[in-house]
């Protein structure tokens, strides 16, 4: 893995990828994580950083093996480095580990934070607002600082961001006699390969049971959970969207990863479950570290009747306004946040830097993901204000069960619960 | 002839120790019967016991073969991975040694302090032993889910939250087993404490060397109950505590069936982990078993 | 023979004789017990209920100043205020009611025959079989939880077996559909009548608590029998062996057939052991928790929820620490109110019960 410093012919391709982000943040379909002006952090969130001789924890959740493994290394160097120790804990439910550490006085330092838990704990003052103090804050897609600001203060420094694309088992895709030409590009299309490729004992097309997967179905249908910020959940495009899906869960070329035996659509795709899935950057070092042996390639997800869409996820270092050593912790996020690292974290586990400055160097060494990249160019974010999440988490419980429920109803429903949270 | 079983029948009501010796309802002799009695029992104990064997077989099989073959109690390839994974590459071994901790110190602690308030509410007067007794009686009423949030709550105020003081101290009490020893205590003679009294001895040093010495079948009862209890405990833990260095067997063996060291479904690891668990209070339910069954019934008093 | 524990108060003071330092050291005694149970239990539940009446959010002490009382305001959002946080609470009420009506009458039952049979067993046999029944009570209930997540897994031992018969397991624990819906979609039923869909309780229509515990909940449920039969099987094979044998052999020389002897002669005298297991039973059905927490987390599609795992769920993971106090003091409502119910429906006739049985036992002379 290396990093180029000629520019060359990719000179293009990055500038066109770093304008890209940027719009990005234009196009992405929910507002600002800003709620509506009604709370503000409390004195301790701004201000000046703690310093002690205090040891530094972390706390991730993990995709698996290779992203704890790399974590762990990095800041192992780190502290080598500078001679702070910190460790790394690996959580089993990061949002309930979060919420007792924080009620009980006693967080990790350091955690990985997404924006819809970032307006719950920035309400009641757990968090720091150190974004302003990073050194290379200039560096972040202003789409990414846009998501992890609330009420002007940016809280934390994104450190990746992925997109959901298509991975395809080519061993299975040529055994069904495909071709690069038959990549879908259209639902129609996508009919069509799912059916060819659901046989031998795996599905077509395999994914979580959640929205945070099936939401890629909605944004190509032209919809969304909120738009131009209101409550579009039972928008024609979302039941569209919706009444696709059912229609391919019904007929066995859609599977959920649930119902074929597998704990999310990477494992699926591991255990050759389901010829394709649509999961996110994450799933390349899942696959080098966990399944070697499958051959497969990453293609965007075929545009619907709205256009190609997809769906973005991006984490953010959280800092606790407890911790006793934020000038350390500080530094390990700085370090962290650095283009080599983002850069080592990206050819171990998989996402994308959350730097611009990363940008072409990240192209050069991962031609075979530029589908991911392309889909940063029109994808949505999940709606993150407070009580977001748990409208998501409801939503999510009635999609458990499309294939044989009233796409109508969970529309309506869920569109009554977001508007009491967005408006 | 029936009649003739009804009168040593009549004299078994006396105590359980003897219920066991003679054999109570023959079915009139009819072997037949008995052997369908024996098979209706046999296919149904085979039902309780077949998913124990389960268990140990699949986590002798590789992750394949627990999939597509999940019946078989004989893995076609021996397969000692689960183990070797979850004593090498795992915090494993801590699990146990945190649940080991927890349960000996709260087993030891609850024989001592449950007999103590036993004998005090069993023989000695003081005032407010009624008041005592209310509370006890009353705090067995609260269902222990109402008290998850607020156990957390105290533990913090307290500064015992993520210590191992804060793991045992809360269940160092039962109220179930003050009952238990209470019970037992007053079946003993008051004459042999008022002779130990009339000799001189301190209330403590009557209990201590002359009434718990004989309490050894309650105390065994208790033993087991503390240890069944705590080493079998998940609330608690969860609540109390959220360091990895404090994690106990069960809290740990939870998060693996939430897939937290085996992706979604690796199945043989986590039946080697429940089996590993369940070794402990398995060994001392056979050891004891004639005692727990025993007490069980014994307790219920209509 | 010994004297009577209460007569010694008429011996004279406690602080002479051979009673001193009784009263120090009764309280002494007591003192462990009273300290433990009364800073860990009686005042977290003093704790809660002050939270579940206040705003904490989660940060600093509940007892700091800046905490505000709120009166009503947690259990009006859990209970009346038509949101999600209602709503949640009623699937849970739903799950956790028909887990109740389901285990506590079949365990019950179950416990009972397995006491019949065993106790009709031949004394060799009859260790091994009380042995067998009674283990898995000792597992731990997330040990047991794993291997269920084995058994009932979609290529698991139940599918298996189930496709022996010809039968097309349900993936178990992802399966949200509720059986009493399957089982009517069955016959045709598929949508509700009107009056059923428009009207509900808690957020939740008629129809929808109509729709049985799903796949899922009823792996619990199976998973639930199978840990507490043995418990209970041990209370009834006591109070069988205490069932005077002269009773039955007098009903037989009556004319009455064995399935008779059992309904009419034995089976009253087994009411009052039946009113401990079906109380112990119904309390802890109601607290369900250390399962849901193992197995499914409250999926597939919230039909897991327990009011014991949302309240902790509520608190721990929302950390609206007010409303999951709220949840946790109505499910203590509903155990109490379950009790005393109980306690209503069976006292009558049990005291009726246990005089005849008492006057007939007074009455023979052995």
């Amino acid at each position: 893995m290396t990093w180029l410093t000629s520019r060359g012919s990719l000179g293009a391709g990055s500038l066109a990828l770093a304008t890209a982000l940027v719009l990005a943040g234009c196009t992405s379909t929910s507002p600002e994580a800003t709620p509506s002006g009604t709370l503000s952090p409390t004195s301790s969130s701004v201000g000046d950083l703690t310093s002690s001789n205090d040891p530094l924890t972390l706390l991730i959740a993990s995709s698996g093996d290779s992203e704890t493994k790399s974590v762990e290394a990095a800041v192992a160097a780190w502290s080598a480095k500078t001679g702070v120790q910190a460790t790394v804990e690996v959580a089993s439910d990061l949002a309930q580990q979060l919420a007792q550490g924080f009620a009980a006085g006693s967080p990790p330092d350091l955690f990985y934070m997404s924006p819809d838990a970032l307006a719950g704990f920035a309400s009641n003052g757990s968090l720091k607002a150190y974004g302003d103090f990073l050194t290379n804050k200039r560096d972040f897609y202003p789409a990414l600082v846009d998501n992890f600001t609330v009420d002007g203060n940016f809280y934390c420094a994104p450190k990746d961001f992925s997109t959901l694309a298509l991975v395809i088992n080519t061993d299975m895709w040529s055994a069904a006699g495909l071709t690069d030409a038959d990549i879908p590009k259209t639902w129609d299309d996508l009919d069509a390969v799912s059916a060819k490729l659901t046989a031998n004992g795996h599905v077509g097309l395999a994914f979580g049971p959640q929205f945070e997967r099936i939401g890629v179905f909605t944004a190509e249908a032209g919809g969304g959970l909120v738009v131009d910020g209101k409550a579009a959940v039972n928008s024609d495009a979302n039941l569209t969207a919706l009444k696709y899906v059912q229609s391919h869960l019904q007929d066995g070329t859609f599977a959920y990863s649930s119902d074929i035996g597998a704990g999310w659509g990477g494992e699926a795709f591991g255990k050759q479950l389901a010829a394709m899935v649509i999961e996110g950057n994450w799933i390349t070092g899942f696959m080098t570290n966990d399944f070697p042996d499958v051959n497969f390639r990453v293609a965007e997800l075929p545009a619907g009747p709205g256009g190609k869409g997809t769906l973005q996820y991006t984490n953010c270092w959280g800092m606790s306004a407890d911790s006793p050593n934020q000038k350390a912790a500080l530094d390990l996020v700085e370090y962290l946040t650095a283009p080599e690292q983002q850069l080592t974290f990206s050819a171990e586990f998989g996402p994308m830097p959350s730097i611009a400055s990363a940008a072409d160097a990240w192209t050069v060494a991962n031609p075979t993901l530029a589908a991911f990249l392309a889909g940063a160019l029109y994808a949505q974010y999940l709606p993150s204000q407070a009580g977001a999440g748990d409208v998501i988490a409801d939503l999510n419980s009635q999609l458990e069960s499309l294939k044989d429920g009233d796409p109508g109803a969970i529309l309506d429903a869920e569109q009554a619960n977001l508007q009491a949270v967005v408006g | 002839m029936t009649a003739a079983e009804a009168s040593p029948g009549a004299h078994e009501q006396q105590g359980a120790s003897t219920r066991a010796n003679l054999p109570r309802r023959r079915l009139n002799g009819n072997l037949i019967g008995q052997l369908v009695l024996f098979s209706i029992l046999l296919g149904l104990a085979l039902v309780y016991i077949y998913p124990f064997l389960v268990q140990i077989a699949t986590s002798l099989k590789t992750d394949a073969e627990a999939t597509s073959n999940p019946i078989s109690l004989f893995p076609n390839v021996w397969s000692w991975a689960a183990y070797e994974r979850l004593f090498t590459r795992s915090d494993f071994p801590r699990w146990i040694t945190n649940s080991a901790i927890v349960t000996i110190s709260v087993t030891l602690g609850r024989v001592f302090f449950v007999s103590l308030a036993g004998y005090a509410l069993a023989r000695l007067h003081f005032r407010g032993r009624g008041l005592v007794f209310a509370m006890l009686v009353g705090v067995m009423a609260v269902p222990g889910v109402v008290l998850l949030i607020p156990k957390f709550l105290v533990l913090n105020q307290l500064n015992l939250y993520d210590t191992y003081p804060g793991m045992i101290l809360p269940l160092l009490v039962d109220a179930a087993g003050v009952f238990i020893m209470k019970n037992f205590f007053e079946s003993i003679p008051v004459s042999v404490e008022e002779q130990a009294r009339v000799d001189g001895a301190g209330p403590f040093r009557v209990f201590w060397s002359v009434v718990l010495p004989m309490a050894r079948p309650a105390l065994i009862t208790i033993v087991i109950l503390s240890f069944q209890g705590s080493w079998n405990e998940l609330g608690h833990f969860i609540v109390s505590t959220q360091s990895p260095q404090l994690t106990t067997l069960t809290k740990g063996v939870a998060s693996l069936a939430s897939g937290q060291l085996s992706a979604g479904t690796q199945y043989p690891i986590k039946l080697a982990a429940s089996v590993i668990m369940t070794i402990p209070v398995a060994v001392m339910f056979f050891i004891f078993q004639k005692r727990i069954m025993n007490t069980t019934e014994g307790a219920d008093k209509g | 023979m010994a004297t009577p524990v209460t007569t010694s108060r008429r011996a004279g003071s406690r602080s002479h004789g051979i009673r001193r330092g009784e009263r120090t050291a009764g309280w002494l005694f007591s003192l462990p017990v009273i300290v433990i149970l009364g800073v860990f239990l009686f005042i977290p539940v003093l704790m809660a209920i002050w939270v579940s009446f206040s705003d904490w959010n989660g940060r600093g002490s509940p007892l700091s100043t800046s905490v505000h009382f709120t009166g009503l305001t947690n259990y009006a959002a859990v209970a009346t205020d038509g949101g999600l946080a209602e709503r949640n609470l009623g699937l849970a009420l739903r799950n956790n009611a028909w887990y109740v009506v389901l285990v506590v009458p079949t365990q019950t039952a179950l416990s009972l025959m397995l006491a019949v049979l065993v106790n009709r067993a031949i004394l060799r046999g009859r260790s091994f079989f009380r042995t067998a029944f009674y283990f898995p009570s000792v597992t731990s209930s997330v040990a047991i939880t794993v291997l269920w997540l084995f058994l009932f897994s979609t290529t698991g031992v139940i599918n298996k077996v189930l496709s022996w018969f010809g039968i097309n397991g349900p993936n178990w624990f992802h399966d949200a559909r509720g059986i009493v819906h399957v089982a009517l979609g069955a016959v045709g039923v598929n949508s509700p009548p009107a009056a059923l869909a428009n009207h509900g309780l808690f957020g939740i229509d008629w129809w929808e608590w109509l729709s049985g515990p799903s796949f899922a909940m009823t792996a619990f449920i199976l998973m639930a029998i199978f840990t507490t039969s043995g418990t209970f099987m041990l209370l009834f094979i006591a109070a069988l062996q205490n069932i005077s044998p002269e009773q039955a052999e007098a009903g037989a020389l009556d004319g009455a057939n064995g399935w008779q002897q059992f309904w009419r002669i034995t089976l009253p005298q087994l009411r009052p052991t039946m009113f401990t297991v079906v109380t112990l039973g119904l309390i802890g059905t109601w607290q369900v928790f250390d399962q849901i927490y193992t197995g499914t987390k409250g999926g597939p599609g919230k039909t897991t929820i327990t009011p014991a795992y949302l309240s902790y769920q509520t608190a721990f993971e929302g950390q609206e620490w007010g409303q999951g106090s709220a949840i946790a003091f109505v499910l203590f409502l509903i155990i109490i109110a379950f009790t005393l119910l109980q306690r209503w429906a069976l006292r009558e006739r049990r005291l009726s019960k246990r005089r005849s049985f008492h006057h007939q036992t007074r009455g023979k002379t052995s």
